[in-house]
Formats: structure tokens, sequence, C-alpha cells
């Protein structure tokens, strides 16, 4: 790629302007905190000139500047509509460089809530897939309980798990106990049902080699059923987080002491616009990156496939 | 020609593999379909032997009986004296198609192969000898590629591997080159006599091959048995009269292959002929 094609892009004069604007008088009663958004826009924009110089495949540049082009185009946007032009709601609507500043003056708060739904979606989602993977494996391995249990993991996975709930709050004394059992079973159903499907539509070929081998039955399930039937199996345990995200965050809205949920819940109640939005947009974060990390783990252990 | 054999068993030493009055039926939508009907022969401790016949004449029934993976309804096979129930560790198998484990390297899937016949073997070993194999069928390079980097060829020679790292004294190959194209396919042809044919010290590996390909079973085989179809059995038994080691290209020139190889296709015709009840075949 030549110099031109690396560094002249819109999303660099995006920036350019995004900085311009930033120059603007102010129209808003509360300070906008500008420095704050030139400080974060340099932040990317150097990231973005060292990925210039280094990334070797100009479809792979395209991509990460696209998005980083709007990401600077929105913030573009909010500027003018927020600080610059006072044409929203101020309370409503708060300046970029406040969410900014608020984002950094609660940052350890933050952690402390990421940490608590964290440690609840993972203790519900690996207690479930620890129990339904090699359940599924034995069920779905055996003809004639496999077809029964089908219909059985179909009903239960189709029961929305929120409704759960209620029942899980009078069953169990605390709120962390009650997350973690509405996540298991959110988890649980999907995984067991994608399990034995997988099971099931292993192809036969597969399973012929494997019994010339004369493999045991411990090795045939798993060493070749549990690889063979792990494409399926991903697509539950992907539903599973998906779902366990959605239940645990609007579970920290009903009943939850700390969390991600909690904060954006208790935050809006009080009527601070900034730390709910720091909230909404630190859960999008976590999950974008919980969902790269599930998908490289997907990756590296599907890597055979063509 | 074998049946005083047959019948004389109780005296005379057992074949390595003895095939006795296999009958197999299927039912098909309330129709009974015989896949096998009472087929009968033996192939001695060291002989390579090729099942040919036309597609649906129960040539890959009666191997996927002699792998194990399904029972006759009538008749039994003895292996070394013994009868099989199901598969066993004293026979390696090449398929047609899809014989690897698409999740493991070549390597991976050799090794694996031979964990399943010798336990005790320690990995480092198992792997030691999983690319001594490897390298025998020319995938030195491509060792720690998985099936779906492979070409067909390529996975059929792993799979070769495999069942040669294995170290069973049976080998059983169901059409394994019938997929592949005709260049890779005489090449590998060549390889597996080379390998079985060996340096003439080891002990050869007794083999069943099915196959519809008369050169290739002329050409690696030391006897022919001749299936047919509608229902299928053993249609005749015939010797390959030809001297080893053999070499494709003179073995090809010679009058005598292209005398043989006549009086297989006839026989393979005749029997058809007097299936759809005529002697006029237009081929």
């Amino acid at each position: 790629m030549t110099l031109r094609e690396r560094y002249l892009r819109i999303t660099n004069l995006l920036f350019v302007i995004l900085l311009a604007v930033q120059f603007l008088p102010d129209k808003v009663s509360k300070d906008p905190k500008t420095a704050y958004v030139i400080f974060f826009a340099v932040g990317v924009e150097v990231i973005v000139l060292l990925i210039s110089a280094l990334i070797k495949k100009p479809k792979d540049l395209n991509l990460f500047l696209d998005i980083i082009g709007f990401l600077f185009g929105f913030l573009i946007l909010w500027t003018l509509f927020t600080a610059k032009f006072n044409l929203l709601k101020e309370s409503l609507f708060p300046a970029p460089g406040r969410v900014f500043a608020q984002f950094i003056e609660d940052w350890r708060k933050i952690l402390t809530n990421i940490r608590s739904s964290l440690g609840i979606i993972f203790q519900g989602f690996l207690l479930a897939s620890a129990i339904a993977i090699p359940f599924g494996l034995f069920i779905g391995w055996s003809v004639r309980i496999g077809s029964a249990g089908t219909y059985i993991s179909k009903f239960f996975s189709s029961i929305p798990p929120i409704v759960y709930i209620p029942y899980g709050i009078a069953l169990l004394p605390t709120f962390r106990s009650v997350s973690v059992f509405v996540i298991f079973l959110a988890t649980f159903w999907p995984v067991l049902a994608s399990t034995m499907s997988g099971v099931m539509h292993v192809d036969k070929k597969i399973i012929d080699s494997a019994k010339v081998l004369n493999v045991g039955r411990f090795t045939m399930l798993f060493s070749v059923i549990l690889p063979a039937a792990l494409p399926q199996i991903f697509i539950g345990l992907n539903q599973g987080l998906t779902v366990s995200f959605i239940l645990l965050t609007s579970a920290e809205m009903i009943g939850a002491r700390d969390g991600l949920g909690y904060y954006v819940k208790q935050y809006s109640d009080f009527g601070d616009y900034t730390r709910t939005i720091v909230g909404i947009l630190v859960i999008g974060i976590v999950v974008i990156a919980i969902s790269f990390l599930f998908n490289k783990l997907q990756r590296y252990l599907l890597r055979w496939k063509s | 020609m074998f049946l005083p054999l047959l019948f004389n068993s109780k005296v005379s030493r057992l074949s390595k593999i003895e095939i006795r009055n296999l009958t197999v039926d299927y039912i098909e939508k309330n129709n009974r379909f015989t896949a096998l009907k009472d087929v009968s022969f033996s192939v001695e401790a060291g002989e390579f032997v090729s099942v040919i016949g036309s597609s649906g004449c129960g040539k890959s029934t009666l191997l996927s009986i002699l792998e194990g993976i399904i029972s006759p309804t009538q008749g039994s096979i003895l292996i070394d004296g013994k009868p099989i129930h199901g598969t066993g560790p004293n026979r390696g198998v090449v398929f047609q198609h899809y014989s690897l484990f698409p999740w493991m390297t070549a390597r991976q899937n050799v090794a694996f192969g031979i964990k399943q016949v010798k336990k005790k073997l320690p990995k480092s070993e198992r792997l030691k000898i999983a690319d001594e194999f490897l390298d025998k069928v020319g995938l030195e390079h491509f060792k720690n590629k998985y099936p779906s980097q492979l070409s067909g060829g390529m996975q059929q020679r792993v799979a070769i591997a495999r069942a040669l790292a294995m170290d069973t004294d049976i080998l059983l190959m169901d059409e394994p080159f019938g997929a592949i194209d005709a260049k890779n396919r005489t090449v590998l042809q060549d390889l597996l006599l080379k390998l079985w044919e060996g340096n003439g010290t080891q002990e050869k590996k007794t083999v069943v091959f099915v196959t519809h390909d008369i050169d290739e079973a002329i050409l690696l085989s030391d006897r022919i048995v001749m299936m047919s179809e509608n229902p299928g059995r053993v249609f005749k038994e015939i010797p390959v009269p030809f001297a080893r080691p053999r070499n494709r290209t003179e073995l090809v020139s010679t009058a005598e292959y292209g005398r043989f190889r006549n009086e297989l296709l006839s026989l393979f015709y005749s029997d058809i002929a007097s299936k759809i009840g005529g002697s006029e075949v237009v081929l």
C-alpha cells in the first residue's frame, strides 16, 4: 500500500473536523469538559496511525478505518447537537466530554460492577455447560432415550428463562444465587438440545471409521462424538451466552445491589443520565469484548473446519 | 474348486479368513431385499484378494460384515478359526470416503489409530511410528495439515498410512481409490502395490480389496472373486497368473495381460447377458 492509501483517508479528515469542532464556542450552562473529548480523540487517532502503519491487508485497514470513521462522525454530531448548538435537552443529553469525564471519575466503581456481573455469568454459564455437554453426549448417543430427550429439551428451551426469576426469588436466599440459577437454566437447555442434536447428526461414516478402529465407549464419546458435534454445540453455547447477558442485566435492574444493570437503573432513577449513558456504553463494550473472546475460542477449537 | 475344500475343512488347515454361507436380507418399505445370498470363499494368510462386481452386487455389504459394522442374517466369518462378532483389532480398514477424523491432523489421525491397537505404547513412540508411515506414503511435508487442507488423494494416503501403521494382520479396503482422479489413482495403486509387496523380508498382510475396476484388480491381487447381483453371490473365483513383484508398465504391455483381461471382461459380461436374458449385449 502506498503512503496515500495508508494515511490520506476520510477517517483522518473526520478526526481533524472533530478536533476543530471542539474549539467552537459552547452554548450550554454546564461545563461540557471539552478537554476530555480532545484527549480521547487524540488517543484514538494515535492508535489509528499506528495501526495504519502496521496493518498488512488493505481490506482489514478499510474495515478498521470505517469503524473509527463512524465513531468520529458520531462524536462530531454529538458535540454539535449538545455542547455547541444546544439543540437537545441538556439534562437528558449530556455533552460527550461529560460522559468521558464521568467514566474516568467512576472507573473503579464500574470495574467492581463489571466483576460482579461477569462473575455471575461465568458461574452460571460454565456450570451449565459443564453439566449439559457430557449429559447431552450420553443421552444423544443412546438411541432410545435420545429422541425422547430431544422433545423434552425442546420444551424446556422454549420457555423464556426470565419467567424463572420470580420462582427463583421464592426458592433461593440471595440475589446472586437467583441470578446464577436463572443463567444456569438459560444456558443448560439450549446447550443440552444442541449437544444432542449434534450427536445425533454426526456423519455415520465418522462413527463407522471410529468403530472399525475398535475404540472404547469413552473414547468414542469424548474423542470422536464430542469433537464431531462441537460445531453444533457452539450454537447452543452462543445462544446461552447471549441470553445470559440479557437476563442478568434485566435481573440486576430489578433487585440487585451491584452489577452493570444496577448501575444503569440506579442512576437513571436519580435522573443522572450522564452515568446512565456511561453504564449503557460500558455494557456494550463488555458484551462486545466477551463475544470477541468467545469467537476466538470457537475459531481455535474449530480451526480444523475449512 | 473350493467346494471340496469347504467340506474337508474339519480335517484340513483353516484359511486365514473363512467366509461361510453369508446371507444378508434387508427389509425396506416392507419389501425383503436380499443383498447377499449364500456367499462362501476363503482367503489365505498373506494373500491379496480382490472382490469385483458391478454396483449393487453386495461387495460393499460383504466388506461391512468383514469389518464387523453389520451382522449377516445367516452364515458366519471365521478369522484364524474363530468366528467374528463385531469389529476387532486384527482388522484395519480403508474406506472410500471420510475415514479420517476432520479435527485431527494427518499425524494425529495416524497416531490415534495406533493408540487403539497399542494402548500401552507411549505417545512419543506412537508419533514416531505415525511419522514413519506418513513418510512412506510421501506425506512428510503434510503431517500437521488437517484433512480439509489435503486433496482427496492425500487423504487416502493418510488413511492407508493409518491402516498400515496399526499393523493389523488383515487389511480391508472398500474401493479406496474409487473417488480419486485417474492420474492419482494409478499413483496410489503403485504405492499400495509397493508397500504391500515390501522388500520380501517381512510377512505380507492379508488383504480383501473391493473394487469395480478390472485393471486395478489384476494389478494388485493374487486372486479375483467376481460377484454378480440380484441377489449378490460369488459368481467366479479366478487366480491372477502374474509373477511378483509386479510393475504396471511391464505387466500391461504383455500379451498375456491383454488375454487375461479380455477373459475376465467376457466372464463379467456373460453374467450380465444371462441376467438380461439374451446374448446380444451392446458395449
